[in-house]
């Protein structure tokens, strides 16, 4: 009995165990960092640059071939690269920012940029922007805007994006239906989607609007209001039937089997990007941004076309150019000046630019584009894609200020409140009302 | 300090102080562990859970917040604390019912009987690993392999036992039960340990197997049976991997574990000392399961023989 206790002891200690391992993390915040902060300048002048990035195997594969060319051009720079995968990627720095290790280049997102600048971890990088280390004169004045945070260049935008809608032209085809146009409405969508549905019996729309709020955000941009307040308490708008119209027309969809219902999007997504129905010719339409059709070209398909997301009413501005990624340097990095000549060189150069050929979406730097454009170099899709950046100016507003903290949680509700929608167990109009009111409570929470 | 309490003893002094340090020095790479990365961050965690702390700026003190908005607001919470309790519930006993019934099985003489105690014990080794949750996920997911073979069966399902809300979570029970294996060697060598002239004299008196089993088998093995239930209940408390990776805690929050909320909660949201929070009451659950089990020995289990 004895000896049972004493195992019994050591796993409720295994219990409090958990509890310490999150504590672990926290260690001393107080940026003290200089010391793990990595950057080792060895005795000949050499320096190692630690970076890390979030993308898939293509991004991590050029992204290594880039670092190996940059180290063959300046033979002292050496780097150590920490690549990972989307998910994962902001726990792990947070976590590393946390304990002062955070990697000399990270790059970064435009959902989180702000919270890491507010609290002082990512360095001013304007001072290298004035005195021609790092030329940011090739990057449009809006953009770069986005990655000043209180007066401090903070992030220098690698690319912009834009929402896209994807479609695959032989599945429309098939299904006897002409080809969308920029301009298109919520209606035609909708009727086109479950025209495919009767005819082919494919989805009409094979992906997901619930991953997060960002074609929700563009839906209610369309009424003439943003999606957050200003002072990100809460959401900027009252008129819930709002929500409740979003709702309603992807629950028809998914009804009318013309859209993935949550179970099949679920084993949808475990496959993975390159497996999406519209890729494999099982959907007719799919949402995301525009890089997609050049991701659908990697993966066998280069039929794929990019679409404006459809319209509420002509005429509207609603959709705007997102600062795809940026890097930034880390406050704690001893060798700030080697890492923005590596971003400068990044951003700006021929050399890297012939190998990263727009994978992180356009290029921020407009010297990166014209001789992109100009050097003939790029493949049909990633062609289309600089196209498309042009054409969807007509469409583009303001460009929204970085997603409020407790954009997580807000994401993780919205979708769980949609999935009650689609399982049958909240109307759109309760729905919206839920969502409303958890989005409000997380929003005063955290800002 | 080692040292004076070797003077404290003059006459053993010698060979106590050099055994003294000899031992505390091979004790010290453990020491060092469990002090610094347990015991330390351990204490510094019920500190965290007193204040509002995003990981990046400095915590801020905001006392029995954190507890009292667990406690009276968060329906995440209470979802996680209803499905972490139904996990265990229905886990535990069929994990040991499963376990003991294979182990009855196993405790025989034959040739390769060992060969097959170490294929039932296979699914404990590899069981919660991240690539065997995979698996499940392609065979209980929606066009895996389950819903195929219904289908050749002509039963066309529209929904998948994972992607149901009602169903999810019973897939990931099956899960839990399926990792018998460490519980089934505890119960096997505990069958060891039963004399075999229980049975022997048992059987002269006439009693059938099924009543050698009740009357000789289960009472014998209360005591087995006490220490894999404390095990599995506080391992099962814990249950993380399958959640995570199977369903992620959906569809619907249906799946969401109460160390899959925590960790959420830490790692997704950054509320780290929210979630410091939930972990001590996690402790605080686990402990009084542990000490209402202690209190009710007394009533069923036998200690004699």
């Amino acid at each position: 009995m004895k000896k049972i206790f004493r195992r019994t002891f050591l796993n409720v200690m295994g219990a409090a165990g958990a509890a310490g391992a999150l504590a672990a993390c926290g260690g001393s915040s107080s940026g003290s960092g200089a010391a793990a902060g990595g950057a080792s300048a060895a005795a000949g002048g050499d320096v190692t640059i630690r970076i890390t990035w979030w993308g898939g195997q293509s991004r991590h594969e050029y992204t290594q071939q880039l670092l190996d060319k940059y180290t063959e051009l300046n033979p002292s720079v050496h780097f150590q690269a920490t690549p990972s995968g989307w998910d994962g990627y902001f726990e792990k720095l947070a976590t590393d920012t946390a304990t002062g290790g955070m990697a000399d280049i990270v790059q970064m997102d435009y959902m989180y940029i702000s919270t890491y600048a507010k609290n002082g971890s990512l360095a001013d990088l304007s001072s290298y922007s004035s005195d021609g280390t790092l030329d940011t004169s090739t990057i449009d004045e809006a953009l770069l805007g986005s990655g000043t945070i209180d007066g401090k260049l903070v992030g220098i935008p690698l690319a912009s994006t834009l929402l896209a809608f994807i479609y695959n032209p032989s599945v429309l085809e098939e299904a006897g239906v002409e080809p969308p146009r920029n301009g298109w409405t919520w209606d035609d969508f909708k009727s086109i989607c479950l025209t495919v549905k009767e005819t082919t019996g494919k989805y009409g729309f094979g992906g997901s609007a619930f991953i997060d709020t960002n074609l929700l955000n563009y839906w209610v941009r369309q009424y003439g209001v943003p999606l957050f307040a200003a002072d990100n308490k809460s959401l900027g708008f009252d008129d819930q039937q709002i929500l409740t119209d979003y709702f309603q027309l992807w629950k028809d969809l998914i009804d009318a089997g013309a859209a993935p219902n949550p179970d099949e999007y679920e084993q949808i997504a475990t496959l993975g990007n390159e497996a999406s129905p519209v890729i494999t010719g099982d959907a007719a339409f799919h949402q995301s941004w525009d890089n997609f059709a050049n991701i659908g070209a990697n993966a066998g398909n280069d039929t794929l076309e990019l679409l404006v997301p459809p319209v509420k009413e002509a005429g509207q501005a609603a959709l705007w150019y997102k600062p795809g990624m940026f890097f930034s340097v880390a406050e704690t990095s001893e060798i700030k000046e080697e890492c923005a000549r590596f971003i400068d060189w990044f951003v700006n150069s021929d050399e890297a630019n012939d190998i990263i050929m727009g994978e992180r979406g356009t290029p921020a730097s407009s010297s990166a584009r014209d001789y992109l454009v100009g050097s003939g170099k790029l493949r049909g899709k990633q062609a289309e894609m600089f196209n498309f950046a042009t054409e969807a100016a007509d469409y583009c507003g303001e460009t929204p200020a970085p997603d409020p903290t407790g954009i997580s949680e807000i994401n993780t509700y919205f979708k769980d409140i949609a999935y009650s929608v689609f399982y049958g167990q909240a109307t759109p109009a309760e729905a919206a009302a839920q969502f409303y009111e958890q989005a409000n409570s997380v929003l005063a929470a955290n800002n | 300090m080692f040292t004076a309490k070797a003077a404290a003893a003059p006459r053993h002094k010698r060979r106590g102080g050099s055994d003294l340090r000899t031992g505390y020095l091979l004790l010290a790479p453990w020491l060092f562990g469990f002090v610094f990365m347990y015991l330390v961050p351990a204490v510094m965690s019920i500190y965290y859970s007193f204040t509002n702390y995003n990981l990046l700026s400095a915590p801020d003190w905001v006392g029995l917040d954190n507890y009292i908005q667990i406690f009276t607001q968060d329906q995440n919470f209470r979802q996680a604390m209803s499905v972490t309790f139904r996990y265990v519930f229905i886990m535990v006993p069929l994990r040991l019912a499963f376990a003991l019934f294979v182990a009855t099985l196993l405790n025989k003489k034959h040739m390769g009987m060992a060969f097959y105690r170490v294929l039932y014990y296979i699914p404990s080794i590899v069981g919660g690993s991240i690539a065997v949750s995979v698996v499940w996920k392609q065979i209980f997911g929606n066009k895996g392999v389950l819903m195929s073979l219904l289908e050749v069966f002509g039963i066309e399902q529209k929904f998948s036992l994972l992607g149901n809300p009602d169903t999810a979570l019973f897939v990931i029970i099956l899960m839990g039960v399926w990792q018998f294996g460490s519980c089934m060697l505890v119960f096997l060598s505990g069958l060891k340990q039963i004399p075999q002239s229980l049975y022997e004299s048992a059987s002269m008196d006439g009693a059938s197997r099924f009543t050698q089993f009740w009357k000789i088998t289960m009472p014998m093995l209360t005591p087995t049976i006490f220490f894999n239930l404390i095990q599995q209940i506080i391992n099962g408390f814990r249950v993380f991997t399958e959640s995570y990776v199977i369903t992620d805690g959906g569809p619907m929050n249906s799946t969401l574990t109460y160390v899959l909320y925590l960790y959420r909660s830490a790692f997704a949201n950054f509320h780290m000392g929210y979630s410091c929070a939930l972990a001590w009451i996690l402790v605080a659950i686990i402990g009084l399961a542990t000490l209402l089990l202690f209190k009710s020995q007394r009533a069923w289990v036998h200690y004699e023989g």
